[in-house]
């Protein structure tokens, strides 16, 4: 696990130094390089049920909400077995399957903002998804917030400056900024050199306007990794994605490439399947456990780079504050996002809670949305990217008052 | 292979316009018409999984128009008797879901075997919470009190915390998972015996290096039982020449993953080999319209969609492709894989009565071994299925339907559940769990006191509501005609969906009969999804597949796991969003793989394009002209070398101009 100081880069510059590293690291390792900041995006498409995450146990209605899903109060534990929340600041508690994230928490890098979401009313989860990932609830876009957030790209931009684990380049990084959707490292060790370069040629030549841009990138994203060598990845500080499950995979490659210095700004990692209308608790907990296992492997493996790191978690929407017929939620609004890193000033919940009286709830169901989610994006953008102006980022959108999420 | 190497840019003229095609929006040119060979690939490449040789000239003898009304009457057309001989071993595709079950267990014998008992199989409740959950003397007390043997079983099941501190039952608990295990093994190895258990080492290395002649002459000289036994102790990849053999084996190891797989290669095989391409093509857009994913419930041991899944293609989406929607919409509604998969099978009114062994309160059968399942407490609405059902299969999320219009909906559905999930999945209505409520449904009321005829009449509710009628036809004009298509084209769909009472057939006749289907704003509108990618890029080669699972395998990679697209909308029927820096670099890989071989089971025959000339090889692959640029870059990479045709047919495939129908 990494310290909270200040560190003083070393590791890329004494390779450097060996004499034995390629170019690209020789330049990754130059001032600015080492200064470049880093913004995670994870998406946990089905939306998740935040109060069940991050569980407001001191609210008596919460329990009369969900008698048979409700996750029992800290300390209510009678064998050794921890079935009960986490408590985190005598209101709020984590859900027992994301102990490792306690320790975080502990050290202050790990933040949470609650009753957050959209002003979207939209429970469909394909409109809600496309809203949080364009950042522009309630209207047709074509491209997404994450891409509009990064800067012009300067004349030694990298070509993975920003880049999405999956076989989709999703919403949230599309746009006029290249990005890069890397599946599966092996797509990027080509079997035919000289097929290669002609369809490099190919794509590169197109008057296919569509597939020209994914074909230039594409070929100047496998040049950096081919470079990287097909040696086996050994995360470090003892990191361990294989319980992280399939997010656990994702978040290694980013890793990988972040650890290369290959010059990445922003990644897209996203993990599926919370869409639990039945039968929640067991399923939750299940992917909770490796939720929590792969963002914890991330920090040990970043280690003193966490100091540029910032990780944001979020989610299409929240779901009924009242269980269904199924020990299951259908869907609501109200939800949970996660911030951690080395600039977050973690150990705090943040935003409002709007309560869970029948009249409190989002149209008598669903927990209200007391802050935006580009309030918290919006912050992470500014003050983490440096991307002041917001206007472009997310359009018509006055974002007021930070939350304070980050250390400035 | 010696072929002709000739200036391929010698047909370069006719080829501006289509490259122009991409160039600025396709608005404003859905009105000019495309020339007639254009007229013959368009067709092609939209009622079909792409141009098999020879495929364009059998359209030009028969006119474009008939063979498309042919494509429209499947039943007139004689299938392929090579499609049929492949299906036969995917033995489950002909079964249904209470065979599958049986056949097919989620778990092998193996597994069942070595399974531990349960906490709850081996004492009773009392017992159990005074163990889990009591004070450490009464978990103390407990335990000693059992009889050893059972004690060491139950010591070797709980967690190892609960007896940390009582040094005597830690050691115990150690010593009994020892020997636990040890026997576990014991009965794994009986049931599963390895090569070395099986065959002479010298056999045994042969096998692994699964060199086909040799594991021919082994498999030949075996007797069945062993057989299996040998498929099932070997790798797959050593099976790659014999998919019987391979499926034999996972049949042992895990018998339900073969369901799954029957279920993939069987669509590639379609796709590949029907001749009724429409109809593959419709099955394909229609399951995924209603998509379902196998392995949503897979956590859940007793049941899951997966052996439902090949029945709700079958029987549920297949005989009403070209029928009207709202059997099709019914057919799905009543599906058991349906119900599962959107929860409706557990959705019930807060005041039913739950003594009824059906639905959610069958008890399931509990397997040996697994824990038995305390029933599901099952009370009260789930709103999944109705939501979805008017935002995904009928009005589009902007058809005009609120919150309260989901809850009605949910309310009518409330009793359409499954009569024994575990057993005998077949759709029932459950009188004790239905919602006799009045209902308001997007304005219609439905009266008190109603039974299944609520979910019914909510089906001829959304059937016939205009937001449907236009829902579906733009969704089929995305797939058949543009990413955008055509607001008029649109328009007229819907028209004849509303006047024919929704006769799909009616509905794609208005479309491909249409200026618009023909016209230069559509030709080559549509990025290639990476199943359509694969398929046409066999077909366009003329290869063969006795195997089809790494082509499955391959169109998974790409980005379109086939019955895995976990949430409820399925694929977009937008092209564009599959081509990406994953999906070029994907692709062209793929290309190269199937090219030199390394596909296993599939086999390009490249003799017939002997002595023939680069160009006629590239039209062979595309039907038509490559654009000048994908000349232009073969012609400066090929300059001074001897290509051969096979690297020439992987670079075609490799083009951008081949990732567009």
């Amino acid at each position: 696990m990494f310290t909270r100081r200040v560190f003083v880069r070393g590791s890329a510059i004494a390779m450097a130094g060996l004499g034995a590293a390629p170019r690209w690291l020789a330049r990754a390792a130059s001032a600015t390089e080492g200064k470049r900041k880093i913004l995670v995006a994870i998406f946990q498409r089905g939306a998740v049920d935040g109060m069940n995450v991050v569980v407001p146990f001191s609210e008596k209605s919460y329990y009369e909400l969900r008698p048979s899903i409700g996750i029992p109060a800290p300390g209510s534990n009678t064998g050794p077995i921890q079935n009960a929340v986490i408590d985190l600041d005598g209101r709020f508690g984590l859900n027992p399957a994301m102990q490792p994230l306690k320790e975080l928490w502990d050290k202050q890098l790990l933040a949470i903002v609650e009753a957050v979401g959209s002003p979207d009313p939209s429970r469909s989860h394909f409109d809600a998804q496309d809203y949080m990932e364009s950042g522009m609830p309630g209207k047709a876009s074509s491209d997404g917030w994450l891409n509009r957030a990064l800067p012009p790209a300067g004349p030694d931009a990298s070509p993975m400056r920003a880049i999405a684990m999956g076989a989709q380049l999703p919403r949230t990084l599309r746009g006029d900024r290249s990005a890069v959707a890397v599946n599966d490292a092996r797509q990027f060790q080509i079997g035919n050199p000289d097929a290669e370069a002609i369809v490099e040629n190919m794509y590169a030549g197109t008057a296919d306007a569509k597939l020209a841009r994914p074909g230039k990138d594409a070929f100047a994203a496998l040049k950096i990794v081919q470079s990287l060598g097909q040696q086996n990845y050994a995360p470090s500080g003892g990191a361990q994605y294989g319980p992280g499950g399939p997010l656990g995979q994702s978040l290694q490659q980013i890793a990988r490439l972040i650890k290369a210095d290959v010059g990445v700004e922003a990644a897209f990692a996203e993990v599926n399947g919370w869409d639990h209308h039945g039968n929640e608790n067991p399923q939750l907990s299940n992917l909770l456990r490796q939720f929590s296992s792969a963002l914890t492997a991330f920090c040990k493996d970043m280690g003193d780079r966490m100091e540029d790191i910032v990780v944001v978690t979020m989610s299409e929407f929240g779901r009924t504050a009242q269980e269904n017929g199924n020990a299951g939620t259908d869907h609501g609004h109200g939800d949970v996002m996660l911030a951690l890193g080395g600039p977050v000033r973690g150990g705090k919940i943040y935003g409002q809670w709007p309560g869970l009286e029948k009249e409190q709830l989002y149209e008598g169901r669903d927990l209200a949305v007391t802050t935006d989610f580009r309030t918290v994006l919006g912050e992470l953008v500014s003050t983490h990217l440096g991307q002041k102006d917001l206007s472009h980022v997310f359009p018509g959108f006055e974002m007021g008052q930070p939350l304070g999420l980050l250390r400035t | 292979m010696v072929i002709r190497r000739r200036l391929l840019t010698v047909a370069a003229a006719g080829v501006t316009a289509a490259a122009l095609s991409f160039l600025g929006s396709a608005e404003g040119r859905f009105d000019q018409k495309l020339p007639a060979d254009r007229q013959i690939l368009q067709a092609l490449n939209r009622l079909t999984f792409g141009a098999r040789p020879g495929d364009v000239e059998e359209v030009r003898r028969m006119g474009v128009q008939k063979w498309i009304q042919l494509q429209l009457h499947p039943d007139q057309i004689p299938e392929n008797p090579a499609l049929e001989e492949k299906l036969k071993p995917l033995e489950t595709l002909h079964m249904a879901p209470e065979e599958i079950i049986k056949e097919y267990p989620t778990f092998p014998r193996a597994v069942l075997a070595a399974r531990i008992q349960p906490l709850n199989a081996l004492v009773s409740g009392e017992q159990m919470r005074k163990i889990q959950t009591g004070t450490a003397e009464e978990r103390q007390s407990t335990l000693m009190a059992l009889d050893p043997e059972k004690r060491d079983k139950v010591l070797a099941t709980i967690a190892p915390p609960l007896i940390e501190n009582f040094p005597e039952l830690k050691k115990e608990a150690e010593e009994a998972r020892r020997m636990q295990q040890q026997e576990r093994q014991k009965e794994q190895r009986r049931l599963n015996p390895t090569l070395e258990d099986l065959l002479n080492p010298d056999q045994a290395a042969a096998a692994r290096r699964g060199n086909r002649e040799q594991l021919a002459d082994l498999f030949s000289y075996l007797d069945p039982e062993k057989r299996e036994l040998v498929a099932g102790a070997l790798p797959p990849q050593a099976l790659a020449e014999f998919p019987e053999m391979r499926r034999l084996g996972m049949k042992r190891r895990q018998p339900q993953q073969v369901v799954t797989a029957d279920l993939r290669e069987g669509k590639v095989y379609h796709a590949l080999y029907s001749n009724r391409q429409l109809e593959e093509v419709l099955v394909d857009f229609w399951f995924n319209h209603f998509n379902i994913d196998e392995a949503k419930n897979l956590m859940n041991p007793q049941a899951s969609e997966r052996p439902l899944l090949g029945s709700f293609e079958r029987d549920a989406i297949r005989p009403h492709v070209f029928g009207h929607f709202k059997d099709l919409l019914l057919a799905t509604a009543q599906h058991p894989a349906m119900l599962y998969y959107l929860d409706n099978w557990e959705s019930m009114s807060p005041d039913g009565v739950d003594q009824m062994q059906v639905g959610p309160f069958a008890t399931p059968p509990p397997p040996p071994g697994l824990p038995i399942q305390p029933q599901r407490q099952a009370h009260g609405l789930n709103e999944n299925y109705g939501r979805e059902l008017m935002e995904l299969h009928t009005l589009g999320v902007n058809g005009g339907y609120t919150q309260q219009d989901v809850i009605a909906v949910a309310r009518c559905f409330t009793g359409w559940t499954i009569k024994r999930p575990f057993t005998d999945p077949q759709f029932v209505f459950a009188d004790f769990m239905h919602d006799r409520g009045e209902k308001t449904v997007l304005g219609h009321k439905i009266a008190a006191g109603g039974g299944e005829q609520d979910g019914l009449q909510v089906i001829d509710i959304l059937a016939h509501h205009p937001s449907t009628a236009k829902f579906i036809s733009r969704e089929l004009a995305q797939r058949f005609v543009a990413d955008d298509p055509p607001p008029a084209l649109v328009e007229r769909m819907a028209q004849t969906f509303s006047k024919t009472d929704g006769d799909l057939r009616a509905v794609m006749e208005t479309m491909f009969s249409s200026p618009e289907f023909f016209s230069e704003g559509a030709w080559l509108a549509k990025v290639k999804s990476p199943l359509e990618m694969v398929v046409s890029a066999v077909r366009a080669a003329g290869g063969d597949a006795i195997d089809t699972s790494t082509l499955a395998q391959k169109i998974g990679e790409l980005g379109e796991p086939l019955y895995g697209k976990i949430d409820p909308a399925g694929y977009s029927n937008n092209g564009v969003g599959w081509l990406n820096t994953s999906g070029v670099l994907g692709r062209m890989n793929f290309a190269t793989a199937l090219v030199s071989g390394q596909i296993p089971g599939v086999r390009l025959d490249s003799s017939r394009w002997e002595g023939q000339d680069e160009a006629v090889i590239v039209r062979d692959i595309l039907g038509r002209d490559a654009s000048p640029e994908t000349q232009a870059a073969m012609e400066k990479g090929l300059e001074d070398k001897q290509a051969s045709a096979r690297l020439l047919v992987g670079l075609v495939i490799s083009s951008p101009d081949f990732q567009r129908r």
